[in-house]
């Protein structure tokens, strides 16, 4: 199965005071199975709202929707939250880590929504906390990690479920730069040794440079795009 | 996981979540033993048989009959049994160790009130000796476990409507001790020969009101027993002394009352007990939601279901009550015998029953669903991005 994106005439505008604002306006964009894309753009140009449509957190008004063979923009809700356990790895800005479980209890979590054993969810968590370097965090609350270790936490909850497109909002938005560098090298090696589609949107332009493509979004279109080696 | 989560979450404000969760415990401990209280007045009225009627005073209660009635009454189409029973109300050796005493006639009186019988390896003499012998008695198990009385013992009592002519107290030698099938009367109650009382009136030994207090009779059920106390009534309706029939339960109901109207009063204190207890859990689990808004983003972020998410927030406040409910469940059952003796004068027949702790632990389970339903849906209608939004 492709776990690319594909996406035709996608429509997404919110009521806001009465007024109608159209977020993303007929929106046609593609991304390649195993592709490593940054959506880059000013405030308000739609960027996290595609993602959100993408990761199936919201709803399409028009226009068609396929995540890694699926058409999203078809399935209900059971569906939906079914698909993208099992399909998407979010990473986000603050890192929306659960604060009264440990970090091991928090990459566990994505698991529980699998048919393995209790033993088995321990041992696949304890191996993503290894590939991000925290197996000696396992045990500490988000309280008790810095930034960057929050933010890696939440990319060993990401891939957890090996699932087969990551998408990152602002992974590196609230760390300086030695944590969103390290962050950014996790987000390389998942795509490039582990073959996951990698979508972020992001502001910073050393991040976006860890991007093989670059998506320029203006107004809820597609602005431009720059293809880097 | 979700058990643990939920657990965690709730447990998140340890503090909060352990102020309302004895909160709660000390609401429904308070509920077992109002409702308790409530249940002991009621038993007599509860266990009323419908074959028994009670003949008093059409003055008042405390208007005692004239003795006479006892042949008249055995007249009565319907009527198979009449017991004379009077109240005596004495007290052991200081005012403070109250319990009933009523003088009854033995034979008719233990027909009429199968329910009374003896306790396991009572004397095999017992009945006879309490039908037999003038200052024989049979004391409730309760009262003879509270001071220490056994079969032989000689109780003093001190009358206070009935006081012997020499100041002496009167003396009950104890024959036997019962216990109740029902809660007919009370396991406090000390019962003896009613001949004793009026004999010692008759001679001049003792002062006070002559008569029976009430007759008690048990019908045949040839006859209903409405038309059997209309005859009753009619039979008396010119004197000397005219009389009210009732049923049992009528009957226990009018003493009931006597004390004012305790039922409706505890039961009220108790709605305002539940009330104040869902208000305050309901506002803490509407705190807790709200703070676990990112919680809730993340889960659904993760591909959790609308009903999951539904269910960690509903088993938190179910987890709430449950525990407090338990908590305080315990503490009803456990103080259950200090209260015993502490309210037993006034509650004899207080007792935390299964039915009290089946109720309580209803309610615990009601009060977790009233008080989690709210959040736990509007965690489900949130939409996952709503979620993540309102945090960051």
């Amino acid at each position: 199965m492709s776990n690319g994106i594909q996406i035709h005439g996608l429509t997404k505008a919110y009521e806001r005071g009465g007024q109608r604002l159209v977020v993303l306006d007929e929106l046609e964009l593609e991304i390649a199975p195993g592709e490593r894309a940054a959506l880059m753009g000013p405030s308000g140009s739609g960027k996290s709202t595609l993602l959100n449509l993408i990761g199936g957190l919201d709803r399409a008004d028009a226009g068609q929707l396929v995540v890694a063979g699926e058409r999203v923009d078809q399935l209900d809700g059971a569906e939906l939250a079914a698909w993208r356990a099992e399909t998407i790895g979010f990473v986000f800005q603050g890192f929306n880590l659960i604060p009264v479980l440990t970090a091991l209890e928090n990459v566990m979590l994505p698991l529980l929504l699998t048919p393995l054993s209790r033993k088995l969810r321990r041992e696949h968590a304890l191996r993503a906390l290894d590939l991000v370097g925290l197996t000696d965090r396992k045990s500490h609350r988000p309280s008790e990690l810095s930034g960057g270790q929050e933010q890696r936490v939440a990319i060993a909850r990401a891939i957890v479920t090996d699932p087969q497109v990551i998408l990152a909002d602002e992974p590196t938005g609230d760390l300086d730069r030695a944590s969103a560098d390290a962050v950014l090298a996790l987000l390389v090696k998942l795509n490039e040794e582990l073959h996951k589609t990698v979508l972020m949107v992001t502001h910073d332009p050393l991040a976006a440079e860890s991007a093989r493509r670059i998506v320029h979004m203006d107004k809820g279109q597609l602005a431009r795009e720059e293809a880097r080696s | 996981m979700p058990l643990r989560l939920v657990a965690k979450n709730l447990f998140a404000h340890r503090l909060r979540a352990l102020l309302t969760i004895a909160s709660f415990a000390v609401a429904i401990f308070l509920l077992c033993v109002l409702r308790a209280l409530v249940v002991s007045l009621d038993a007599g009225v509860r266990n009323a048989t419908s074959n028994r009627l009670v003949v008093q005073s059409a003055v008042s209660l405390f208007v005692s009959l004239p003795e006479s009635y006892l042949g008249k009454l055995h007249q009565v189409d319907g009527v198979e049994e009449v017991a004379r029973v009077q109240w005596f109300g004495g007290f052991y050796q200081e005012p403070g160790n109250f319990f009933g005493q009523f003088g009854v006639d033995p034979d008719q009186f233990l027909r009429i009130f199968p329910e009374i019988r003896l306790v396991p390896d009572s004397p095999a003499d017992a009945l006879e000796r309490f039908h037999s012998e003038r200052r024989a008695c049979l004391v409730g198990r309760k009262t003879a476990e509270k001071f220490g009385f056994k079969v032989g013992d000689t109780i003093p009592i001190i009358g206070t409507i009935f006081q012997r002519t020499d100041g002496e107290p009167w003396e009950f030698e104890v024959v036997g001790i019962y216990e109740l099938e029902s809660m007919v009367w009370d396991e406090t109650t000390l019962f003896f020969p009613f001949e004793y009382l009026s004999e010692t009136l008759d001679a001049g030994a003792a002062t006070g009101p002559k008569g029976s207090g009430i007759f008690y009779l048990q019908l045949d059920g040839s006859i209903p027993p409405v038309s059997v106390a209309a005859a009753t009534d009619a039979l008396f309706e010119n004197g000397p002394q005219r009389v009210q029939t009732t049923s049992e339960a009528e009957f226990n109901a009018q003493f009931v009352s006597m004390i004012g109207n305790v039922p409706f009063f505890v039961t009220t204190i108790g709605g305002g007990v539940l009330a104040a207890i869902v208000l305050a859990v309901l506002n803490t689990m509407l705190l807790s939601g709200r703070e676990q808004t990112h919680t809730i983003g993340v889960l659904k972020a993760l591909g959790f279901s609308d009903g999951t998410v539904f269910g960690v927030m509903l088993g938190q406040a179910m987890l709430l009550t449950l525990v407090g409910g338990g908590a305080g469940i315990a503490l009803a059952i456990a103080s259950g015998p200090g209260f015993q003796a502490f309210l037993g004068t006034m509650f004899p027949g207080y007792e935390i029953t299964d039915g009290i702790l089946g109720q309580a632990a209803l309610l615990s389970v009601a009060v977790g669903l009233a008080a989690g339903l709210l959040p736990a849906w509007r965690a489900r209608s949130m939409q996952a991005v709503e979620a993540l939004r309102r945090v960051h």
